[in-house]
């Protein structure tokens, strides 16, 4: 396995002159396609929303998931308090808020498996009408996505909990920060299109 | 800029200009003009001609003349002049390129316009494609038939769609296509102006006999119109069991995919079907002629012959046929 | 600075074999296998423009032929050019702006290996009934298709993965890594016309993905997206494809422009004419090309008024494309020009890639493309455009840094016979079929009626030309990488920086890094090459 001969060095950052990190630049644009790919499905989801309206919308539920709309939004605010506490140097408070957070992800994602539970019994599926098959596939990748926070988070929290991070190095967790608030932001998108309007 | 120069450009430019209207008057590539719709993109098309001869010979001649005129001498290894750019010529390239496609689009708007204008009592078509045939219905005269029929210098608008997948109604002399969407219906219309025959092809791939869904348009006579809708009313009433079963072989596309004689079909899909009313008793032990066709017919799975594809022939025909039609299919198959 | 002969390099084809993360070898891993997958592609034309030499079916039934075509273009689209012009960007990307690698070396890794498995899926869907419904893959068709179908869905949503981290690399690299005294208005337009790409990249690639989820969540799980009965539409499918497809179009051509505009300048030894105006148009290129996608469309049933905007859109996208010609124009304008085989491909873009984008603006008309679009007047003019244009380009660039690569020089005569042959070939293949499209010749067809028959022997002779045109490139390639003569670091004197280091570079690029102080296309000064990066400062 052949290696470079030297790691990224200072010498050649020499370039910085937006004063951009590349890392997080990397992570946004990361990002942006990841907005263009739910863009796609819900203008699939909106589409079939306005051209081929069914009852089963009708047997969603807006208490239950408004509630979990808004565990996932504290989840955010317990990631920002993280990224504090870690900014000021306090290891065991980055622990703590990631942990808060694993467990909010955790228990919207129970939400979600109770919701989607429901409507199957209800007759609600992939497979029995437009709006089945539009509605699971969009929450079922924003799901996805957020199980992948949640181990994300994991990784980060276990490297915390090892002093990875300190008050002057914590651009992993600003990273990891990003995609969560990302998934948070699609989220309420996604409730006010699905639930709300 | 000398006046040398300039002099240059103008003569440059007229001769240009000149070359375009030469060619936007006299070249024509499109095929016979057979519709008002014809008429006006094929107007708007010499006008494009005219343009694109005279930007291809511009750059073209620029550049072969470039080439040529300063290709480097040999032995000189020094550097051309250090010209950036113009910002006076680089405006001007950018601006009058932008004034043409602006008069481009604003020319093509009015062809649209004037090309989709509808009038008032038009010949009705419902279009529905299928895999691999045209079916045309008039609803007024509640006529169906896979040869399209119109009248000469009156608007027929027709809607278009399709049973299974996507397909595309083009008739080139017309100059017009429209998808065949399942699920939707779209609107054409063409004012055709000039008698004959047409080839109607398919335009969007729609299977494995995508090159053989063709139809043929007759573009007729008012009267003779008539005439030919009314002979289609009235074949409800065939003179012959033989002539019901023509009708259907027609009728239900078979003739896009088998050739026979009888029915002026030339397809090469599927097998050819001259002489099977003799031939089909022999293929399957135990199955005599008529059971060999019936099971075909609605079960094309059944006996494939070989160095013919599978999974073509439409599998529903049990669905779409009736049970007076099959007989009368069979019983016609087996006189040929 | 390296002046010193250095032994001719032993390539060590091994390297090649094994995961790497230096962006010089992810670069020829790309361009190599990239091109595998043209060859391949370029077989499966062969085989189609064989049964088209003659009216009937021939060699091929319908359903076979449907298959030849499918898999030529995804091919020569998904595993050529997008992805050959990455390694081009790889390759030079970090070169040409001072920097020992990308940005993210061990994603460009990763990116390149997806590329051999997702060749290997869409190869292998031949053999479980391979998809057949164009590259376009249009629905209700393909959900029924063969099971090769949802194999070709997953090579092609992987190949979008490996896309959109190249994207996100390039844009970082760019961005984050120049050298000291490299700003951006110092950039080469090589690396500005992968920039624009890599935006496309970012942004509409995810779209597609989105809708060959949908597509194979059809075919496999049983889900409605695409069922008409129930309310589904085949006109969703059209949108979310077109998105991506249309700017992929300018995904494969950017890059390519960007070759051609590095190679004017130093075979012409003048500076490149309208700088800041190529750059801006490639900028301009990408935003509008984001915005005209429905003109695939016009006869789809789509709302007729909505037609109008995209009808305007198409055809102010010539604006920027123009300026671009006419400043290359320009540049060789009152010159020194040498005709070495990466000019003359170069020179053969323009002309070619002129018919092609001329054409673009008479279907960019709605009322003409209601008559040629889904005919061979479209497929003469995307030929233009991607092979007269962007293969042009690609091998203009195969030739113009061969040297800088491997370190050799390639046969000249060679290249000379190959870029001829290619020329004319071309040209025969497919001026032809823009009259068979006006004349009533539809796309996708195995079979014609008998008045197509002249126009189709002359593009399959010209195709035939073609193929055989690769030969010389090949054995000029392959024997000149082993063989041939030892190459200087800077052959063709030119002043970007990649050639400002060994041929070929030392891993880190360059033993120190260099401090620019002038633009890269600085022909002209009287001075003679007058060095782009002054002896660099001591501890720099």
């Amino acid at each position: 396995m052949t290696q470079h001969t030297l790691p990224h060095s200072e010498a050649f950052r020499a370039g910085k002159s937006l004063g951009i990190d590349h890392l997080k630049l990397g992570v946004w644009l990361f990002l942006a396609s990841e907005v263009m790919f739910f863009g796609g499905l819900i203008a699939a989801f909106l589409h079939y929303k306005v051209n081929a309206p069914s009852s089963q919308a009708g047997l969603l539920s807006v208490p239950l998931v408004g509630a979990n709309t808004f565990i996932l939004l504290t989840s955010s605010f317990t990631v920002v308090q993280g990224l504090a506490a870690i900014r000021r140097g306090s290891r065991d408070g980055l622990v703590r808020y990631l942990s808060i957070t694993i467990l909010l992800g955790a228990i919207f994602l129970a939400g979600q498996a109770y919701e989607f539970s429901s409507l199957y019994r209800d007759g609600v599926t992939l497979q029995s009408s437009v709006f089945g098959s539009s509605f699971f596939t969009l929450t079922g990748f924003h799901g996805m996505h957020v199980f992948i926070g949640i181990l994300w988070a994991g990784s980060t929290l276990l490297r915390a909990a090892r002093g990875r991070y300190s008050k002057e190095d914590y651009a992993g967790v600003e990273v990891f920060g990003l995609y969560w608030h990302f998934v948070d932001i699609v989220w309420i998108v996604l409730f006010t299109i699905i639930y709300l309007v | 800029m000398n006046l040398r120069r300039i002099v240059t450009l103008v003569v440059l430019a007229v001769v240009l200009i000149g070359l375009g209207v030469l060619v936007a008057s006299t070249v024509n590539l499109m095929p016979e003009e057979a519709s008002v719709q014809a008429q006006m993109v094929d107007r708007l098309f010499r006008l494009l001609m005219g343009i694109a001869t005279v930007i291809f010979v511009a750059v073209e001649g620029a550049l072969v003349y470039a080439v040529v005129r300063f290709r480097r001498r040999a032995g000189d290894d020094t550097d051309g002049p250090a010209v950036h750019g113009s910002t006076t010529l680089e405006a001007v390239w950018t601006a009058i390129p932008a004034l043409i496609v602006i008069v481009i689009a604003f020319v093509s708007f009015r062809v649209l316009a004037a090309s989709a204008v509808r009038e008032a009592e038009p010949v009705v078509v419902e279009v529905v494609g299928r895999q691999f045939t045209w079916e045309f219905r008039y609803p007024e005269a509640d006529v169906t038939s896979t040869e399209l029929h119109l009248p000469v210098d009156r608007q027929v608008r027709f809607e278009i769609t399709s049973d299974d997948v996507i397909h595309s109604l083009w008739i080139p002399e017309f100059r017009i296509k429209q998808d065949a969407t399942p699920g939707r219906v779209a609107e054409m219309v063409i004012t055709p102006t000039r008698l004959g025959r047409f080839p109607i092809r398919c335009a969007e791939l729609c299977g494995a006999a995508h090159a053989a869904m063709t139809a043929e348009v007759v573009v007729e006579s008012g009267e003779e119109f008539a005439a030919w809708l009314e002979g289609q009313r009235g074949a409800g009433l065939p003179v012959s069991p033989g002539d019901l079963g023509r009708r259907l072989f027609s009728q239900y596309g078979c003739n896009a995919c088998h050739t026979l004689a009888d029915a002026v079909a030339a397809g090469v899909v599927g097998p050819s079907l001259d002489g099977i009313g003799a031939a089909a008793g022999s293929f399957v032990p135990g199955l005599d002629a008529r059971a060999y066709l019936e099971q075909s017919i609605l079960d094309p799975e059944a006996f494939v012959v070989e160095g013919f594809p599978s999974g073509v022939m439409p599998p529903n025909f049990g669905d779409r046929l009736t049970g007076e039609e099959l007989q009368a299919l069979v019983d016609y198959l087996l006189s040929q | 600075m390296s002046s010193e002969p250095l032994a001719a390099p032993r390539p060590n084809w091994r390297r090649y074999l094994t995961w790497n993360t230096d962006h010089k070898v992810i670069g020829v891993q790309y361009i190599v296998t990239t091109f595998l997958f043209f060859l391949l592609g370029g077989v499966l034309a062969v085989l189609v423009r064989a049964e088209l030499i003659r009216p009937g079916q021939d060699l091929v039934n319908g359903e076979e032929f449907n298959r030849l075509f499918t898999n030529h273009g995804s091919l020569m689209i998904f595993l050529w050019i997008i992805p050959v012009l990455a390694g081009f960007g790889n390759y030079l990307m970090p070169l040409m702006i001072g920097a020992q690698d990308m940005a993210f070396p061990r994603l460009n890794a990763v990116s390149y290996w997806i590329i051999p498995p997702a060749g290997f899926l869409m190869i292998s869907s031949f053999f479980v009934g391979a998809a057949d419904t164009g590259w376009t893959a249009y629905v209700p068709l393909s959900i029924s298709a063969p099971d090769g179908q949802t194999l070709w869905a997953l090579s092609v949503a992987l190949l979008g993965v490996s896309s959109i981290l190249g994207g996100i690399n390039f844009i970082t690299t760019a961005i984050t890594m120049r050298t000291e005294g490299l700003t951006f208005d110092r950039l080469p337009l090589f690396v500005w016309g992968m920039l624009a790409t890599s935006i496309l990249m970012v942004v509409a690639t995810p779209v597609l993905s989105a809708g060959l989820v949908l597509v194979a969540l059809d075919r496999l799980v049983g889900t409605h997206f695409f069922t008409v009965a129930v309310g589904g539409d085949p006109i969703l499918w059209q949108n979310l494809f077109w998105f991506y497809s249309h700017p992929a179009v300018y995904i494969m051509v950017l890059p390519a422009m960007g070759i051609v505009s590095e190679i004017f300048p130093v075979f012409s030894r003048k500076p490149i004419f309208g700088y800041k105006a190529i750059a801006a148009s490639s900028m301009a290129i990408a935003v509008l090309g984001l915005l005209v996608w429905a003109h695939h469309m016009f006869s789809s049933g789509m709302d007729p008024r909505l037609r109008i905007p995209y009808m305007i859109t198409s055809m102010i996208i010539a604006v920027p494309t123009g300026v671009k010609i006419f400043s290359w124009l320009g540049t060789i304008w009152d010159g020194k020009i040498r005709f070495n085989t990466p000019m003359l491909f170069a020179l053969g873009f323009i002309s070619m890639f002129l018919i092609g984008g001329i054409t673009g603006i008479f279907l960019a008309s709605i009322p003409v493309d209601l008559h040629v679009t889904d005919t061979y007047f479209v497929v003469a003019h995307l030929h233009f455009v991607l092979f007269g244009g962007s293969v042009s380009a690609v091998y203009a660039g195969l030739y113009y840094w061969f040297p800088k690569i491997t370190g050799r020089m390639f046969d000249e005569r060679l290249g000379r016979a190959h870029f001829w042959m290619n020329f004319i070939g071309t040209n025969l293949a497919y001026l032809p079929m823009f009259l068979a499209g006006l004349l009533g010749m539809p796309r996708r067809v195995a079979d014609y009626a008998p008045e197509f028959t002249t126009l189709n022997v002359l593009a399959s002779i010209g195709a035939f030309l073609l193929a055989t045109s690769t030969l010389p490139f090949l054995y000029n390639a392959i024997v000149s990488w082993a063989t041939g003569p030892r190459a200087e670091a800077n052959p063709w004197r030119a002043r970007t920086l990649e050639w400002q280091t060994d041929s070929p570079p030392p891993p880190n690029n360059f033993p120190v890094s260099p401090r620019v102080t002038g633009g890269p296309y600085d022909y002209g000064e009287q001075a003679p090459a007058k060095p782009l990066t002054p002896a660099p400062a001591a501890g720099k």
